[in-house]
C-alpha cells in the first residue's frame, strides 16, 4: 500500500464523483447556471473528499504501515485545509446561483435555503463546524490551545460529516433522481464509518481485553527523562518491531482521556514494553506519577519506521527525543550499525550507559555530538562531518528520528553526502 | 504558499474546464411530442421524478368552461428537470386562458423558478397569440418544454 | 439532433407525415454529430471516406462550401474545430421534408424544425402564413410578425442559449447581434445564411443586402434594429 497508489485511488475517486456531476448534469447555460454548476461540483467534491480524510485516520493498518502515521497525517492536514475552503466555496457559490436562476436577492435567497430548503439548515450549521474546527487547527492557533483541547475540538468533524450528510441527497441535483449514485454514496459513508468503528474503537478494546496493559514502573533517566515499563500478556501476538509506536491511554483519573503516541524505547520483550518520555508538556509530566498496575489501553503497534532487510549497514541518526525509537533498533539490527546522537547539551543525552554497552557488546559506533558547533568542530549535520563519521556513507541505509527541523538538516546534508533518497528514512515526531 | 497557489489555480481551472464542457455540449431533446427528431440526451435517470399539480392558479381549468370555449390538454414535454404539461383554454381561435398541469418540482429550486417563468410565459403567452401567429421562430431553450407543450397544444387544436 | 419539428399540413396529409418523419429520423442517425456511428462523426474521425458515406453527404458539404465561399468563410463546417455541418443540416432536412409533402399533393403546408420553418403555398384560401419573430432580449415575446407565402424563415440568436455560435475568424462566441432573422425562398441556404450572418455581427447588413431573394432583420444587443431594404414586403402589421 504505497504512498503511490493510495493517491491514485484518492484521484479516482474523485474523477468518479466528476464524472456522477457530468452525467446528471445538463448543459450549462448562463451566470446563474455556471455558479450553480460550479457549486454542484465543488459539494460532490466536499462529500467526498471529508470521507477520503477520515479514512486516513481511520488506523486502517495498510495505511499505517504502507504510508506512515506521520505522513498521513500531514496529508490529512493538507486535505482538511483545502476541503474546508471548498465547502466554504460551495456554499457560497451555490446561495449566488440559486440566487441568479430564481430571480431573488442575495439576502432573500439566503433566507430561502435556509428555511424552505429540507436539511439545508443543518449543512450550514456543519460547515462552520468545520470552518471553525479548520480555524483552530491553524498553526497559529494550536499554539496557544492545548492538545487535549484541540483534539476535543476536532472530534465535531464528525458531527459535522452526519448533518451534513442528508442535504446530499436531499437537494443534491446528483443524486435527485438517481437512486444508484444513493445507493454507493450511502455504502461509501457505511464503509468509511465501519472501519472508524472497527479499528479505532472495536480494536483497541480488543486488545485491552487480551493483553491487559498495565503499568509496571516507572524510572527517571535524566533530568526531565523518565522511562515507563508496560507489562501484559500476550505482547508477542502484537509482532510489534523496533521503531514502532503505541497509542497510550493511561486510565488514571487525569489522563484517561487522552491518548498519546509513544514510541518503544527499546527491543518488545515478551512480557514487557518500555517506552521513554521527555517531560514537554502536562501528559508527559503526569506520567512520573503513574503507580504500578494502572491499567493502559493501548492501540498499535503504529508506524513504518522500521528497518527492512537489507545487505546494507546501518547508520541511525538521531535529534533530541529522536533517540528513543532509534535506541530500539539499535539494539536489535543485524549487521554494522553507526549510531549518532545530536544533542543541545550533555544532560540531553539519554541512554549513554545503556548505547554504550550495546555499542560495546555488537562492535558498534556510538558518535554523542554535543554542543555548538564550536564546541564540535564544525557542523555536526555537514556533509563534510557525516562522511568522516562514517566511511562508506553513501552505501549504508539511514534513519533519521528528531524534530522535524533537524530532519531536514540531516536529509539535506545526507544528500549533499551522495546519498540516495530511497536509502534515508525519517519519521517526524510532531504529528 | 506554492502549494496554495497551486490547489487554488488548479481548482479553478479544473472548473472552468468542466463547466465550459457543459456549455457547448448539445441541447437535450424534449421527447414525446408529435413529429420530433430525437437526439440522444444525457438526461439521468428519471424513473422516479416527482412531478405534481401546484395548487392554486394552476389547477386544471376543466368545469368552468363557458359557451363557446374548448379545452386543449398538451402532450406531457419530459425535459431534464421533469415533465411539463400545458392546457389551453380557446375560444373563437383564441387563447384565451392558459394552464400549467406539470411542472418540474423536484426541489424547492425547480419551484422557485417555475414560479418565476410559467406566469411569465402565460402572460407572454397570451399576449403573443394575439398575433395569430402559426409559428414562432427563435423560441428560447428555456422555454422549450413549455413551447413544446403549448407547440403541442396549438397542433391539435388549433 | 436535439430538435423538436412541427408539421402543419392539410387534414389528408396524416399518411405522408410519417414519410417525413422518417426521412428526419433518418437524417438524424447520418448527419448527427452527437451519435458516434453516424457518417457524419465516422468521417470527421476520418474513420471513413466520402466515398464511403451516403451520398447526401457530398451533396451536403459540396453546398456549404458554396456557403462558406459566399459568406466570406463565416459560415464553416468546423465551428470550434469539430467537423460539424448542422448549421446547414438542419434547414435542408427540413426543406427536404417539406419538398416530400409538397411531392405527395399537398399545395399548403409548413414544417417548423425548432424555429427554422419552411412553408409552402398558403395557410388557408387567401391567408398567408404568419411567423412570428422571438424577442431575444424579453423571452416570451415577439419582436414581430412576418407573413408570406412559399417561403422559408431562419434565426439565430443568442436569446437564452447563451452566445453558441462561433465566429470562425476569431475563434470566439460572435456576440454582435442579438439575433438576426433571415428570409428566402427555401430553409437551407437561408438557415445556413442566418448563421453566418449572426457570424458576421453588424458586418451582414451589407452582406446580405447584396443577396439576391434574401433579407434579414436583425435585433442588437442593446435593442437597436435594422433590417435590409426589401424585408418591408413581408412585414405584417
Amino acid at each position: 500500500m504505497s504512498p503511490r497508489v493510495v493517491l491514485a485511488v484518492i484521484g479516482i475517486g474523485a474523477l468518479a464523483v466528476i464524472a456522477l456531476w457530468w452525467h446528471s448534469t445538463p448543459d450549462v447555460r448562463g451566470l446563474g447556471g455556471w455558479l450553480t454548476g460550479a457549486g454542484e461540483v465543488l459539494g460532490l467534491l466536499c462529500g467526498y473528499g471529508v470521507v477520503v480524510l477520515v479514512a486516513l485516520m481511520a488506523r486502517l493498518p495498510p495505511l499505517e504501515r504502507g504510508i506512515g502515521t506521520d505522513q498521513l497525517a500531514r496529508w490529512h492536514a493538507m486535505g482538511g485545509r483545502y476541503i474546508v475552503s471548498l465547502v466554504v466555496a460551495h456554499g457560497l457559490l451555490i446561495l449566488w446561483g440559486y440566487a441568479v436562476e430564481a430571480h431573488t436577492s442575495l439576502t432573500s435567497e439566503t433566507a430561502t435555503l435556509l428555511t424552505q430548503y429540507p436539511d439545508v439548515l443543518m449543512a450550514t450549521v456543519a460547515g462552520f463546524l468545520l470552518l471553525g474546527v479548520g480555524i483552530i487547527s491553524m498553526r497559529a492557533a494550536r499554539r496557544r490551545v492545548r492538545y487535549e483541547t484541540w483534539y476535543y475540538l476536532h472530534l465535531y468533524t464528525y458531527l459535522a460529516i452526519a448533518l451534513a450528510f442528508s442535504h446530499q441527497f436531499a437537494v443534491g441535483a446528483s443524486f435527485i433522481n438517481n437512486l444508484a449514485a444513493r445507493f454507493w454514496w450511502s455504502a461509501m459513508y457505511l464503509t468509511v464509518a465501519a472501519l472508524v468503528l472497527w479499528y479505532r474503537v472495536a480494536v483497541p478494546l480488543r486488545a485491552f481485553a487480551r493483553h491487559k496493559f498495565t503499568v509496571i514502573g516507572v524510572k527517571a533517566e535524566g533530568p526531565g527523562v523518565i522511562s515507563v515499563f508496560i507489562g501484559g500478556s500476550h505482547l508477542d501476538e502484537l509482532a510489534a518491531e523496533p521503531g514502532q509506536f503505541f497509542r497510550w491511554r493511561f486510565l488514571t483519573r487525569s489522563l484517561w482521556w487522552s491518548s498519546h503516541p509513544y514510541s518503544l524505547s527499546a527491543a518488545p520483550g515478551t512480557d514487557v514494553l518500555r517506552i521513554t518520555v521527555k517531560d514537554i508538556g502536562d501528559h508527559s509530566r503526569a506520567l512520573s506519577q503513574l503507580r504500578p498496575g494502572t491499567r493502559i489501553m493501548a492501540e498499535g503497534p503504529y508506524g513504518a519506521f522500521t528497518a527492512g532487510r537489507s545487505d546494507r549497514g546501518v547508520v541511525l541518526l538521531a535529534g533530541g527525543v529522536g533517540i528513543t525509537p532509534l535506541r530500539a533498533m539499535f539494539s536489535t539490527l543485524p549487521g554494522p550499525v553507526t549510531l549518532i546522537y545530536r544533542a543541545s547539551t550533555e544532560q540531553d543525552i539519554v541512554f549513554r550507559d545503556e548505547l554504550d554497552s550495546i555499542a560495546a557488546a555488537r562492535g558498534a559506533k556510538v558518535y554523542y555530538l554535543v554542543g555548538s558547533r564550536a564546541e564540535i568542530g564544525g557542523d555536526p549535520l555537514s556533509p563534510r562531518m557525516l562522511r568522516s563519521l562514517v566511511p562508506g556513507l553513501d552505501e549504508q541505509e539511514i534513519y533519521v528520528c528528531g524534530p522535524s527541523g533537524m530532519i531536514s538538516a540531516a536529509v539535506e546534508a545526507l544528500r549533499g553526502a551522495g546519498v540516495s533518497r530511497r536509502q534515508i528514512h525519517f519519521e517526524s515526531f510532531e504529528f | 504558499m506554492r502549494r496554495v497557489v497551486l490547489a487554488v489555480t488548479g481548482t479553478i481551472a479544473g472548473l472552468v474546464a468542466l463547466l465550459s464542457f457543459k456549455s457547448h455540449s448539445p441541447t437535450v431533446p424534449v421527447a414525446a411530442t408529435t413529429g420530433t427528431v430525437g437526439g440522444s440526451s444525457s438526461s439521468s435517470s428519471s424513473t422516479s421524478s416527482s412531478s405534481r399539480t401546484i395548487p392554486g392558479e394552476f389547477q386544471s381549468v376543466a368545469g368552468t368552461l363557458t359557451q363557446g370555449e374548448t379545452e386543449i390538454t398538451g402532450k406531457v414535454a419530459n425535459t431534464v428537470y421533469g415533465p411539463v404539461q400545458v392546457e389551453l383554454v380557446v375560444k373563437s381561435g383564441k387563447i384565451v386562458k392558459v394552464a400549467i398541469l406539470e411542472q418540474p418540482t423536484n426541489t424547492i429550486h425547480d419551484i422557485q423558478i417555475g414560479e418565476f417563468a410559467f406566469p411569465k410565459l402565460i402572460s407572454e403567452t397570451l399576449a403573443a397569440q394575439n398575433a395569430k401567429i402559426d409559428a414562432v421562430s427563435g423560441a428560447s431553450y428555456t422555454s422549450a418544454g413549455y413551447i413544446a407543450s403549448l407547440q403541442s397544444a396549438v397542433d391539435h387544436g388549433l | 439532433m436535439g430538435t423538436v419539428v412541427s408539421f402543419d399540413v392539410p387534414d389528408w396529409a396524416d399518411q405522408v407525415l410519417s414519410r417525413a418523419v422518417a426521412w428526419l429520423h433518418w437524417v438524424d442517425a447520418r448527419f448527427s454529430p452527437y451519435r458516434d456511428d453516424s457518417d457524419v462523426s465516422r468521417f470527421g474521425r476520418g474513420s471513413v471516406t466520402l466515398a464511403e458515406c451516403v451520398p447526401e453527404l457530398a451533396e451536403v458539404l459540396a453546398a456549404c462550401a458554396d456557403v462558406a465561399a459566399l459568406s466570406g468563410g463565416y459560415f464553416t463546417t468546423r465551428p470550434g474545430g469539430r467537423f460539424d455541418p448542422s448549421g446547414y443540416v438542419k434547414g435542408w432536412a427540413i426543406e427536404r421534408a417539406a419538398a416530400m409533402l409538397t411531392a405527395a399533393g399537398s399545395a399548403e403546408h409548413s414544417v417548423n424544425g425548432g424555429g427554422d420553418i419552411q412553408c409552402v403555398g398558403d395557410h388557408g384560401p387567401g391567408q398567408p402564413w404568419r411567423v412570428g419573430i422571438a424577442d431575444p432580449l424579453r423571452p416570451g415575446s415577439l419582436a414581430l410578425v412576418v407573413a408570406g407565402r412559399d417561403f422559408a424563415v431562419a434565426t439565430s440568436g443568442v436569446a437564452e442559449r447563451g452566445p453558441h455560435i462561433i465566429n470562425p475568424h476569431t475563434g470566439q462566441p460572435a456576440t454582435g447581434l442579438a439575433s438576426i432573422t433571415m428570409v428566402g425562398a427555401t430553409l437551407a441556404a437561408t438557415d445556413a445564411y442566418a448563421t453566418a450572418a449572426f457570424a458576421m455581427g453588424p458586418a451582414a447588413r451589407d452582406w446580405v443586402q447584396s443577396l439576391d431573394g434574401y433579407e434579414a432583420f436583425a435585433i442588437s444587443p442593446g435593442g437597436g434594429t435594422w433590417q435590409t431594404g426589401g424585408f418591408r414586403a413581408y412585414l405584417a402589421c
